[in-house]
């Protein structure tokens, strides 16, 4: 994947990407990517948890912005035991879904 | 044909989903080559002005398109495209190489197309795209070379018609 996202920035389109296999990451050396120790397949967490996928994207958003060259962030999210709400940025999600 | 190998991969992919220390240590080892630079395009776009476009390697299609080829063990270097309001029962993952049950169920684990759309429609972010797209990973042997001088030229191609300020990239 960090291929397709290497060749697309450089083509002049800002990319960000979700890592879940950091040692990978470090090498293929995207122009920016969050890192979470989740597993394979999941990348924006588990079925169904709406506020869980919006913390991600969320998260992932917000670091694209800010990220210098080549930075990889981890964000702070274990697999379980985290209680997830909606990003109060995007509150009018609430009620919709 | 080498069906060895395919099994070796899929054997690999299962150990690396049900114990991902296995994962990490074999990555720290791999023969992955370590790129010298980073290519880079600033980005800094209020996330409300943004077209975003999404791109996953978790080999999903539309249920009516040409699934993935996982019969060749150099992996199927080709994409797939996702309209951007494609609707949940249209998709399916044609993958072997990772656990996709979780994602048979809600494919914004891997492709956050419905999540998009709601940020669009609230305001919070730009737009989307017209379209997505879709790859399998674990692309070896000639087919990089496939990638890197047929199938990536055509998708940028595709990419700066439709004009996305941002690239979002999930793996699987």
């Amino acid at each position: 994947m960090g291929l397709i996202q290497r060749a697309i920035e450089a083509s002049g389109i800002p990319t960000v990407s979700i890592s879940i296999l950091r040692e990978v990451t470090e090498k293929v050396k995207p122009p920016r990517a969050v890192f979470l120790r989740w597993p394979f397949g999941h990348p924006l967490g588990e079925p169904g948890n709406v506020a869980q996928q919006l913390t991600v994207l969320h998260d992932a958003f917000a670091f694209a912005r800010t990220a210098q060259r080549g930075e990889i962030r981890d964000l702070p999210y274990r697999w379980r035991r985290e209680t997830y709400r909606i990003p109060e940025e995007w509150g009018r999600l609430e009620s919709g879904k | 044909m080498d069906t060895s190998r395919q099994h070796l991969n899929r054997l690999l992919a299962r150990l690396f989903t049900s114990v991902p220390l296995v994962g990490r240590i074999w990555a720290k080892f791999a023969p992955i080559a370590v790129s010298a630079d980073v290519p880079w395009t600033p980005y800094d776009k209020p996330l409300a002005a943004t077209r975003v476009c999404l791109l996953t390697t978790g080999g999903l299609h539309l249920r009516h398109d040409q699934p993935f080829n996982m019969e060749d063990s150099d992996g199927d270097p080709s994409y797939r495209t996702i309209p951007a309001d494609a609707r949940p029962e249209d998709l399916c993952i044609t993958h072997n190489y990772y656990n996709h049950q979780d994602a048979d169920r809600d494919f914004n684990l891997i492709l956050p197309l419905e999540r998009l759309r709601a940020l669009v429609a609230a305001g919070y972010v730009g737009g989307l795209t017209p379209n997505h797209y879709s790859f399998m990973g674990h692309i070896d042997g000639p087919h990089v070379a496939t990638l890197q001088q047929k199938i990536l030229p055509m998708l940028l191609a595709r990419l700066h018609q439709e004009k996305p300020d941002l690239a979002f990239l999930t793996p699987s």
